[in-house]
């Protein structure tokens, strides 16, 4: 701790790299040279289909993202929110199309029902200190079945596009004239935007980051450490839910006992972003720039051939990449 | 200065085993800096802590503002007006320096956190106090000088009448130190209440208006500062009756060989340049006030921490320690002062436990052969006279002297012949104390040698043969044990350089 | 209550695991009232199917989880070696014993990879295994190109299933579960290197307090690492158990047993902060999970009452051991 203020070189000192932030720039320029890397090896590539495509992938992923940045900000994590997408997603469908349900009805059912596992996971970490990977696991695993057992093991697809009740679809693509737009990258944008004056300009968001940077200073402070850190689990919940509107809405059917793994391609992006596991440190800007790369991972790397078990190989090196960049800079500064 | 703010008056409170404080006054008056002295554990944090609540007294009154008062928690002393600026920070790293300031009652414009009118505010504190800090700053790139400001500013900004400085220079820069002073000053000036807690003599020489000094939980005096010397204080601090008898002769043999020099070690800023050797058959005691570099020297020596230059040569060899493992096959064992962190594995048994360091010598095969392991542990409970049922009780239930004699058993076991004790009798009762006394002695006439840190006079005079006194991570004296008083010690302990 | 909980021979099993033993009894109880197939040899028979394997990969992580860590690469790393034993054996035409090996191999390597990037590099456990996790399904699907692979049947013409003895064997027309005896001599030797050896002694140690083992002059990283070790070439022998069983592995699957693996360790009582494991608790642990995974199929529920119930048992357990943890301090 004591010593010397931490001085960087002439790149990272500058104002606007200070303000943006060196990780951030980096990511940047990792996904441009990804894009061209794709766009040079595969002319596939270089189509307005797979741009689309990104933005499919980006949606579910960010959502997720933005969620468990909080968890991690924290010092947590949450590991349920892939199986928990799909169960949600799940739920919402099957009052649709099996219930006769309208679409509304359902697409609020999938966000209490991610609000309802995020509450449960607050209990277990915040109340009964429980290890958040273990609880959140044992929630990962709850969702796995229940997303099953509510739906009777059924694959359950949403309304399709061309259905009367198959607007909620365009929520992330329109289609304008013949052409996919892919305005969910907007609504991706605005709540990025607000979830990030919500972390830095609100008391629960700066309580958040108080906590994961020094627990029982937060506690001494007079912070109620309890409640806001729930609070992270419940907002990793409700964008679990959101998470699975989004995926809903952007593939054709759910399949129960899925998601396990997709969590990953959440957590690897929140790191990638800058986001630290061992707690204080985030952006949710950072997120959604590391939600970009994996995207972009996920539908570049088929067109150079490679499938989707390289995809998992290559997540996994990211992720050990990515965590142990982490685990340096916090030795630097430690 | 001014009129009485705050008077503690016969404040009494005792722990189970320990009478922490016995009967102690303070008072403190606007507009001066109060300092309080003593030894290390002569009562003073017991104090404080009595005082903004973290503890509550068995008897006596505060008095505060004229109104007889009781916190129960820190928090209800901070919003009274009586603040402590702890020396380990309470901060939160990663937040900034505006943000730390106003933790929980942060700025509002409407819903959102007005983070420029908290910069603003932080600004102004600051100016207030003549320090240059940029609010915007994250707190984790400060150094602790400068944290230490910004908790300053905290505590003003908090509205404190009263101010406790915790050891504040502990880990300040000479340039931070005088920066601190300044401010200090210009707090008095405003007319704030201030106790400043330190072991240092020329920082309450310059400093401070009055003196209280502490001893063993007791209240000894108050002195005006300037028309004291630094002898009148060092005599209040260590007038004890010592009824142990000090040793007066060292009993190692003149021409006793080196069993370990260490030449120039340095890690990091509490281990500069610490040379010394140890006889066979030595005990050599490290004396020196909390914050000394003791135990950092021990780790570091020790491999437990990185060091960055030194060397260490060990009966006569030059060696080289970059780990436990390389010291524990150079015969060096460790004992911490923290035994429940590093010493032990309490959810083991007496038995695992000594043979943790040398599990290799009771193997049969690849199995551990628990008969010789609790054969050789059993052997050491009888000599060690460790209080236990058995050897595969587990080491939680047992006592802390009982613990400690455990981990002795661990180093004896392994048969090293160079052993650090580092506080070896802390949280130790009165009987199990003389029991490792003696059982040092016993020791060192086995021809083993002996590093001691202590942090008490008197076991330091009754053991050492020769004492090394460190102060802020440099040697500042060594006296043989024919020539060492208490005086002499805690006037080098004392020496800033 | 208290009388029975001191005596001697109860104290020596261990008072949790005899109520485990009667939760195992009662399941089996009700299972047989419920559904009265139940008590046909066949149910038991594949009851233990799903415990070899699953056996296997939990006395592998209870010795992760002795470290004070966890390994979530146990489950997709048994696939993996399944799949790669089983493309050589099929596709490559090597001797069954060499794909067996391989299966071991798999193991270890993967264990080898873990165990460095949590002693060495620093990465936290769980999420360093999840990372790894994703490793081993890919390279497992790379491997056999995204295919499922089928090991040969016991029936095969070419005697290539001589393997599957391993877990049943046919004597006089009666099939005698072999498996039971190779997973006790594992859980035997497992419970022997964790109470008797060095490597046992410094794992729980360490998992324990890592500092003072450290300060000991121990190489904690050296025995951290080991545990890894253990836990992957144990989901290598899995993959053998599996393999055995069912002959078909799909690429990309297995992550599921994680969950039955570390349910059995924790409901067993190993703890999940370290230094505290029982193999034997682990193993009657398997045999509740697999049991119970029996039963439901038995009383015609899907395989999906099975997750939600682990994961309860899990979060039940754990806060079992958080809570008996905080009433010691």
């Amino acid at each position: 701790m004591a010593g010397k203020e931490k001085k960087g070189n002439a790149f990272t000192n500058n104002p606007i790299v200070k303000a943006i932030g060196t990780q951030k720039i980096v990511v940047v320029l990792v996904i441009i040279v990804l894009a061209l890397f794709f766009s040079i090896k595969s002319p596939a590539f270089r189509q307005y289909a797979t741009l689309v495509s990104i933005f499919d992938y980006s949606y579910y992923i960010s959502f997720m993202a933005i969620g468990v940045t909080f968890c991690l900000i924290t010092g947590g994590v949450d590991l349920s929110i892939g199986t928990g997408m799909i169960c949600y997603g799940l739920f919402g469908g099957y009052l649709i199309t099996h219930k006769g349900m309208p679409v509304v009805v359902g697409l609020l059912a999938t966000i209490v029902l991610g609000l309802l596992i995020g509450l449960l996971n607050a209990v277990l970490v915040a109340v009964m200190d429980l290890p958040p990977f273990i609880a959140t696991l044992g929630a990962m695993m709850i969702t796995r079945g229940l997303g099953s057992v509510l739906t009777g093991s059924m694959s359950i697809t949403w309304p399709p596009a061309s259905a009367d009740q198959g607007w909620f679809r365009s929520i992330f693509k329109m289609n304008v004239g013949g052409r996919m737009l892919p305005v969910g990258f907007l609504l991706v944008l605005i709540l990025v935007f607000l979830m990030s004056i919500f972390l830095n300009k609100s008391r629960p968001g700066r309580y958040i980051i108080a906590i994961g940077s020094n627990k029982e200073a937060t506690r001494l402070s007079g912070v109620n450490v309890v409640k806001y850190q729930g609070l992270a689990y419940v907002i990793s919940g409700l964008f679990a839910g959101l998470a699975g509107i989004a995926y809903a809405s952007t593939f054709q059917a759910i399949a129960p006992g899925t998601g396990a793994g997709l969590e990953l391609d959440a957590i690897a992006g929140a790191i990638i972003g800058g986001t630290s596991m061992t707690g204080g440190v985030g952006t949710i800007s950072g997120t959604l720039l590391g939600v970009f790369v994996m995207s972009l991972l996920k539908t570049g790397l088929p067109y150079i051939g490679l499938q989707a078990n390289w995809q998992q190989i290559i997540t996994g090196l990211i992720l050990i990449l990515a965590i142990f960049i982490d685990v340096l800079k916090n030795k630097k500064t430690a | 200065m001014g009129e009485v703010i705050l008077t503690m008056k016969g404040i009494d409170k005792s722990f189970p085993g320990v009478h922490a404080l016995d009967h102690v006054d303070l008072e403190v008056r606007k507009g001066e800096v109060h300092a309080l002295m003593g030894e290390n554990g002569a009562g003073k944090s017991t104090l404080m802590k009595v005082l903004t609540g973290i503890y509550s007294k068995d008897s006596g009154t505060i008095t505060y503002e004229g109104k007889e008062v009781e916190f129960t928690n820190p928090r209800e002393a901070q919003a009274a007006g009586i603040v402590i600026v702890h020396q380990e920070l309470n901060m939160m790293n990663h937040l900034t320096v505006a943000q730390n300031i106003f933790i929980g009652r942060e700025m509002m414009s409407g819903k959102l956190i007005n983070d420029s009118k908290m910069n603003e505010e932080a600004k102004k504190l600051f100016r207030q106090l003549n320090i240059d800090i940029d609010p915007t700053e994250k707190m984790g790139n400060l150094t602790v000088g400068k944290q230490q400001m910004c908790e300053i500013a905290k505590a003003i900004s908090h509205e404190a009448k009263v101010i406790v400085f915790d050891e504040p220079s502990a880990a300040l820069t000479e340039a931070e130190i005088d920066e601190l002073f300044k401010i200090i000053r210009d707090l008095r000036d405003k007319q704030l209440g201030i106790v400043y807690i330190s072991h240092r003599m020329d920082e309450i020489k310059v400093i401070t208006d009055r003196v209280t000094v502490m001893r063993d939980g007791g209240y000894v005096g108050t002195l005006i500062t300037k028309d004291s010397t630094k002898d009148d204080i060092i005599n209040m601090m260590v007038g004890r009756v010592i009824y142990e008898d000090p040793k007066t002769e060292s009993t190692v043999a003149p021409d006793a060989p080196v069993v370990l020099k260490v030449e120039h070690l340095n890690a990091g800023k509490m281990v500069q340049d610490v040379s010394f050797e140890l006889h066979k058959g030595e005990i050599l005691g490290f004396s020196g006030l909390m914050g000394a570099g003791r135990t950092e020297t021990a780790r570091a020596l020790f491999g437990a921490d990185p060091k960055e230059s030194g060397e260490i040569y060990v009966n006569g060899k030059k060696v080289d320690i970059k780990s436990p493992m390389d010291a524990v096959k150079c015969g060096i064992g460790y004992l911490s002062e923290d035994r429940k962190r590093y010493g032990i594995v309490v959810a083991k048994s007496v038995a695992e436990n000594s043979t943790m360091a040398s599990l290799e010598n009771f193997m049969s095969g690849i199995f551990i052969n628990k008969k010789k392991e609790a054969k050789i542990a059993q052997e050491y409970v009888e000599s060690l006279k460790t209080k236990t049922p058995g050897v595969d009780q587990l080491v939680v239930n047992l006592s802390g002297g009982n613990q400690q004699k455990v981990v002795i058993a661990k180093w004896l076991v392994r048969n090293c012949d160079i052993l650090i004790f580092d506080e070896p009798t802390r949280g130790i009762d009165v009987g199990a104390k003389s029991e490792i006394y003696h059982l040092m002695n016993e020791l060192v006439a086995e021809g083993k040698s002996i590093i001691m840190i202590s942090s008490e006079m008197t076991e330091i005079l009754r053991m050492s043969d020769r004492i090394v006194v460190m102060c802020e991570g440099k040697k500042t004296g060594e006296i043989d044990i024919s020539e060492a008083t208490q005086e002499n010690i805690m006037h080098a302990a004392t020496l800033r350089n | 209550m208290e009388n029975f909980k001191n005596s001697p021979l109860v104290k020596k099993i261990g008072f949790n695991r005899i109520v485990l033993c009667g939760v195992l009894l009662l399941m089996y109880i009700i299972f047989a009232i419920v559904s009265p197939t139940f008590l046909s040899y066949s149910r038991i028979l594949s009851a233990l199917n799903y415990a070899y394997f699953l056996g296997f990969l939990a006395l592998g992580v209870t010795f992760v989880i002795a470290t004070g860590g966890i390994d979530f690469s146990i489950g997709p790393v048994m696939f993996c070696a399944a799949l790669m034993g089983g493309r050589l054996l099929v596709k490559d035409g090597v001797p069954v014993i060499v794909a067996l090996l391989a299966c071991l191999l798999v193991g270890f390597v993967f264990g080898v990879i873990n165990g460095y990037l949590v002693a060495y590099m620093g990465l936290p456990s769980f999420i360093s295994s999840m990372a790894l996790m994703m490793l081993a399904k890919g390279v497992g699907s790379v491997f056999t190109q995204t295919q499922s692979i089928s090991w040969p049947q016991g029936t095969d013409p070419n005697g290539l299933g001589w393997f599957r003895n391993l877990i049943k064997m046919k004597v006089g027309g009666v099939d005698i579960p072999t498996g039971l005896i190779w997973l006790l001599i594992v859980a035997v030797i497992c419970a022997i290197i964790l109470n008797n050896t060095k490597i046992g002694r410094y794992i729980l140690c360490l998992g324990s307090n890592k500092e003072a083992v450290r300060l000991s002059g121990v190489n904690v990283k050296k025995w951290e690492m080991i545990a890894f070790i253990i836990s992957g070439t144990l989901a290598g022998m899995a993959a053998i158990a599996y393999v055995s069983a069912y002959t078909t592995v799909t690429p990309s699957g297995g992550d599921i047993f994680n969950n039955d693996a570390i349910a059995s360790c924790v409901m067993g009582g190993t703890s999940m902060s370290g230094g505290l494991a029982s193999i034997g608790g682990s193993i009657i642990g398997v045999m509740i999970i697999s049991l119970l995974q029996e039963g439901i199929l038995a009383m015609g529920f899907q395989k999906d009452y099975q997750y939600i119930i682990t994961g309860i048992i899990v979060l039940l357990a754990v806060f079992a051991d958080v809570r008996s943890r905080r009433r010691k301090n």
